[in-house]
């Protein structure tokens, strides 16, 4: 009986790991087609013969055709990018946070009904916002500007939503011991209730990266110049280019828009467990 | 309260000092909410009751906005192109939810076997592409079938099977995107199914064993009973994902051929900023919003059941 289930916890083990192998093939083609020169791009083997840097080279120089270079503006989409996810997630979190204490610490006129029109609205796909947010920022002329690929990602009732939920746990005598002491509630919000959310607004602050990291559809509708490109919008244009050859250079450029990322997961890994699960089952 | 009475009887102009402070107090959770409120007004309310007045217009975004009743709605009953984009859409629901969820199910169960470092491994491996761009996954799923140099006609060929046009060919680019989503969200669905499993207590699995259950009957008898919240969760949630589908399909196929793989969102971005139908494709977005609706207040509902053993 022991025998047997190490016998079937061996085969289980190295089906895992025989999958997981191939599991990460797209991610090992990734690698391999960001290192090739262009020579092997079109060859059958799956790991390059000759690995070059000249790809990751292209994304920052341009492509070289004699005398004449092809400027690829890979820099420019990294630094939108790093400047939209770093704004966006500074004013996403100072709002939902003093949003979320005053849900969760105050009692006022209106709150409950406030908070469903929030929950109801949470449930909407932007689909629902998408034509008329365009043509509001058209009006205000802020296409193509860094307002624009910004503002919308700042609402975000979800973020709320698991905010105010972990702020309830807060028992209220610590608060009321600091009002003794003469702290207004901006300073009990900023002194006491900020530094005890702290596993709360790590958990948002990384759902939050991701989506502004990844997001694609709203960058697609509201910039139309190629130096205001994020990075999505930059890997995805890249195809449009006539004439070369950019499967390698596209994997170069998928390659680092996507190393940030893992990085940052692997880091906050407990954080983001956390609010996974806690979607699942504490909503 | 007791410091703030002392403090106010001492002040010059007692009265003033209270009902300043009082107006100030009662304004305190206001103001607190008021950055985000403002932003939601502007950005989600606004913009959805435009959406909703929209779908009763006709409007290119130039001319006058021109009301039209329920013609848009009529059109789009009529409309082939949104009848094919539904049954696609729905086909890809249906089919990668159940699928999906099967394989991520028996993902988190074998996980759940192996030794404690090689499961955590595996998580964070199979977790990888619910942290990856769309652009970059679908991308890379490109360069795998496409016909020429993929790296799938290569493995096949090799197996002396004739290599496939995976995108081009109408019978297969439908298959072809289902199958990158499915690997897309295995991690993401078997993470959440793993959460689910150890919140099962280990006595119900000691006594089916102290009652001679096999392994067989464990599993129908305790884990997927006890597992059906769970369960119902991520199904829900993957079906309210798919109905949206918008990157993928746009960027691998483009919603061909044939608009074989062509989405209701698709379709939609299509209609608006291709060809400037405001208000027919906001007629689209507020279907496209009733369906998710409903399936997100299914999910809150179930969610919102306590699990209880």
């Amino acid at each position: 009986m022991e025998r047997r289930r190490r016998i079937l916890r061996w085969g289980i083990g190295s089906f895992l790991v025989l999958s997981s192998i191939l599991y990460l093939l797209p991610y090992v083609w990734m690698i391999a087609m960001s290192l090739k020169p262009d020579g092997e791009i079109y060859s059958t083997s799956l790991f390059p013969q000759n690995p070059t840097l000249i790809q990751y080279d292209r994304l920052l120089h341009g492509y070289q055709f004699g005398d004449l270079i092809l400027k690829v503006n890979f820099p420019a989409y990294y630094k939108n990018t790093i400047i939209i996810t770093g704004l966006s997630l500074v004013l996403v979190l100072f709002t939902d946070a003093l949003a979320a204490y005053a849900f969760a610490k105050f009692n006022f006129r209106g709150r409950n009904v406030l908070f469903w029109i929030m929950i109801g609205t949470m449930m909407l796909p932007i689909y629902a916002t998408l034509i008329p947010s365009f043509w509001l920022f058209s009006k205000l002329k802020l296409v193509n500007t860094y307002q624009a690929l910004i503002l919308p990602g700042v609402i975000d009732a979800y973020g709320i939503f698991l905010l105010k939920q972990y702020m309830e746990t807060v028992p209220n005598e610590i608060l009321d011991a600091a009002t003794v002491d003469g702290a207004g509630p901006f300073r009990r919000f900023w002194a006491i209730m900020v530094p005890l959310s702290r596993p709360a607004l790590g958990t948002l602050a990384v759902f939050r990266f991701l989506f502004v990291w990844n997001d694609y559809l709203w960058p697609l509708v509201i910039i139309r110049e190629e130096t205001m490109y994020t990075l999505t919008l930059g890997i995805a244009n890249m195809q449009m280019r006539q004439g070369m050859v950019v499967h390698g250079s596209q994997m170069a450029a998928a390659f680092l828009a996507t190393l940030p990322v893992v990085i940052l997961v692997l880091l906050m890994q407990r954080q983001f467990l956390r609010g996974l699960t806690a979607g699942a089952f504490k909503a | 309260m007791a410091a703030g009475k002392t403090r106010s009887s001492t002040s010059d102009n007692p009265r003033k000092f209270t009902s300043w402070k009082r107006i100030w107090k009662a304004a305190t959770p206001y103001i607190f909410i008021s950055p985000f409120f403002v932003g939601f007004v502007a950005l989600q309310l606004l913009p959805i009751a435009f959406s909703a007045f929209l779908s009763f217009a006709e409007w290119s975004g130039m001319n006058q906005i021109q009301l039209v009743g329920i013609e848009n709605f009529v059109t789009m009953v009529n409309d082939p192109r949104f009848w094919n984009a539904l049954r696609v859409t729905f086909t890809i629901t249906v089919v990668c939810t159940a699928l999906g969820t099967a394989c991520s199910l028996a993902l988190a169960i074998l996980i759940e076997q192996a030794t404690y470092w090689l499961s955590s491994l595996l998580r964070v491996i199979f977790f990888l592409p619910s942290v990856t761009s769309v652009v970059v996954i679908t991308y890379v799923w490109k360069q795998l079938y496409n016909a020429d140099f993929g790296f799938i006609n290569t493995v096949i060929t090799q197996f002396g099977l004739p290599a496939q046009q995976w995108l081009a060919n109408p019978r297969l680019a439908l298959p072809s995107l289902i199958i990158m989503l499915i690997w897309a969200g295995l991690g993401w669905d078997a993470l959440i199914i793993t959460a689910g499993l150890r919140s099962i207590p280990d006595e119900l699995y000691d006594a089916a064993k102290v009652d001679g259950a096999s392994g067989w009957a464990e599993f129908r008898h305790v884990t997927l009973p006890l597992l059906r919240p769970t369960l119902t969760f991520v199904l829900v949630t993957s079906v309210i994902y798919l109905w949206g589908l918008f990157a993928q399909p746009q960027l691998l196929t483009g919603g061909g051929p044939m608009r074989g793989t062509q989405t209701i969102a698709l379709y939609l971005y299509d209609v608006g900023f291709r060809y400037h139908k405001f208000g027919y494709a906001s007629a689209i977005a507020i279907i496209l919003s009733i369906i998710m609706f409903i399936s997100s207040y299914a999910n809150f509902r179930v969610v919102r059941t306590d699990v209880e053993y």
